[in-house]
């Protein structure tokens, strides 16, 4: 009976492959993925990404809106030196929404082809290698 | 925070700041140690209340600094956590107890090792919780960012950013606490390897190893000690960093622009006045940035400000006359405390070899710290000092 150990330790979860299914929609019937907006029913800002409670008013409902997939790339950088354990060259860029919202996303294409200020569409890929060395998959932008 | 009674700072301390091999406390302790000699405080039991700024290095980093000076049990002992405005933020503290009565000697210091804890060829960003980090979000990009935005906005070009480093270099030549210093020419700093375009190398602070310290204490106590040049606190100001998901410029700098205003009607000092300013120059681009954002210069005029020679010797205001963070690295929670130190030696007259002549009267420091999503910086510290004999 001795060497029963009734208190095994339970298995270690699987890390997530998905970023957040609060703020990225890929619909199952292959329609066109979007990023979820959040507009507060007490004040009606809209928010990217969900902010709950709503910072302006403190309100804990919301009406999700599916935001702009077109964008335009305010700036960039192409990364040559990155984060610890993320592959070089990357890219990143503040995309700026009709909805008046900004979002730091990757772009997916070569570095040094992209322009301020040109039109960018969502699209969804690999944006790092999660603790299980899986690839986590999120929103990026690309070239409209 | 207005400062309810005279702060004043009796001495300082710095390290040389550059690849060191012993860890954070030696570093920390040196620069707190020359500080408080400096002071004319013979004895640890001085000493009223500690504050130790640091970004990186685990717990307990205040108390294992000043444990081996013999401060332990004496005065309360708190580490502060900003990222890269750590240092600065821990003089505030001192500042504060100080002003509000709480202690009449307080010391405050910044301290960090990182070239023996960080993987190389990797750059800084934040907790994994930030959404931005999870996207890959560095520093470096997101300066780049700025760089970027404000070269398509107003037509610079890469030379004209190299410039900084240029000046900055020149700056430190002669400064036995600097790192990288001297000569190089803006072909160099423009054809070094691409960090995040469209920054490159030489247009970043390097990853470095650093303490310094300050002491400050009341009026009477300067007295006491004998300081016979003692710096007023003209005012010392920390904000954070307000939050954003909306389109904004990134060619500005909210967080620094109101720490500069609050500052400025704390101290009834004006950026006119201002003789010399060590300012959170860990890219060439915020450098650049902030001429517009302190006041230094009306904005959009960051570049002729520049290229005219103001923010050098002989110009309207010596920007980085310590070499900057271009010069001395940037060991995160030390930088904010090692630029107080340097410019209370300039005002001092103790710079032989990159001495600001004439002697500056006045001097502004500056750190932000910490790349927070949404917001320019999580946290901002500036203070101005005056000489006051």
């Amino acid at each position: 009976m001795s060497d029963q150990k009734p208190n095994k330790k339970p298995e270690k979860k699987p890390d997530i492959t998905f970023f957040h299914p609060d703020l990225l929609e890929v619909p199952a019937d292959g329609g066109a993925p979007y990023l979820k907006g959040y507009r507060c029913k007490g004040c009606g800002q809209l928010d990217f990404p969900k902010l709950s409670p709503c910072p302006s008013c403190w309100g804990e409902e919301f009406e999700v809106v599916p935001l702009s997939r077109r964008g335009k790339l305010y700036s960039f950088s192409d990364n040559f030196i990155g984060q610890a354990g993320m592959k070089t060259p990357y890219s990143f860029g503040y995309i700026d929404l009709p909805e008046n919202l900004r979002i730091f996303a990757q772009l997916e294409g070569e570095p040094g082809s992209f322009r301020c200020d040109e039109e960018v569409e969502l699209t969804v890929g690999p944006v790092r290698d999660n603790r299980d060395g899986v690839p986590l998959i999120s929103y990026k932008f690309r070239k409209a | 925070m207005k400062l309810q009674r005279k702060v004043y700072i009796a001495g300082v301390g710095e390290t040389k700041f550059g690849r060191h091999e012993v860890d954070f406390d030696v570093l920390g302790r040196a620069a707190a140690f020359e500080a408080l000699k400096a002071s004319n405080i013979d004895r640890p039991t001085m000493v009223q209340s500690a504050y130790v700024g640091n970004g990186t290095n685990g717990m307990v980093v205040g108390q294992t600094v000043l444990k081996d000076l013999g401060m332990c049990g004496h005065l309360p002992i708190m580490t502060v956590e900003s990222a890269c405005s750590a240092g600065g933020m821990a003089v505030h503290l001192a500042v504060r107890d100080v002003a509000m009565g709480l202690a009449d000697v307080a010391i405050g210091i910044g301290c960090e090792n990182h070239t023996l804890h960080m993987a190389q060829g990797t750059a800084f960003a934040t907790a994994m919780s930030d959404i931005e980090t999870v996207h890959g979000a560095v520093m470096t990009g997101k300066y780049a960012m700025r760089a970027q935005r404000y070269m398509y906005e107003t037509g610079a070009t890469a030379e004209d950013l190299a410039m900084i480093t240029v000046k900055n270099r020149r700056h430190a030549t002669n400064n036995p606490y600097a790192w990288f210093k001297g000569e190089i020419s803006v072909e160099e700093v423009v054809n070094s390897r691409v960090v995040a375009s469209p920054l490159t190398l030489q247009q970043c602070c390097g990853i470095a190893d650093g303490a310094g310290a300050v002491v400050v204490c009341s009026e009477q106590m300067v007295k006491k000690l004998g300081i016979q040049k003692p710096i007023l606190v003209a005012g010392s100001v920390v904000r954070s960093g307000p939050y954003h998901n909306r389109p904004r410029d990134i060619t500005g700098d909210d967080i620094t622009e109101e720490s500069a205003h609050q500052l400025y009607e704390e101290s009834g000092i004006g950026p006119e006045d201002v003789n010399i300013v060590e300012l959170h120059d860990a890219f060439t681009i915020a450098e650049l940035l902030y001429y517009e954002c302190l006041g230094l210069c009306p904005k959009g005029e960051g570049l002729k400000f520049l290229r005219d020679g103001n923010s050098t010797h002989g110009g309207k205001c010596v920007v980085s006359p310590r070499g900057g963070m271009l010069s001395y690295g940037h060991p995160i929670g030390a930088s904010g405390a090692a630029q107080i130190a340097a410019s209370v030696k300039q005002m001092r007259n103790q710079c032989a070899g990159y001495q600001v002549d004439p002697v500056p009267r006045v001097a502004m420091t500056h750190v932000t710290g910490g790349g927070l999503s949404g917001t320019e910086h999580a946290a901002c510290t500036m203070h101005m000092l005056v000489s006051d004999w």
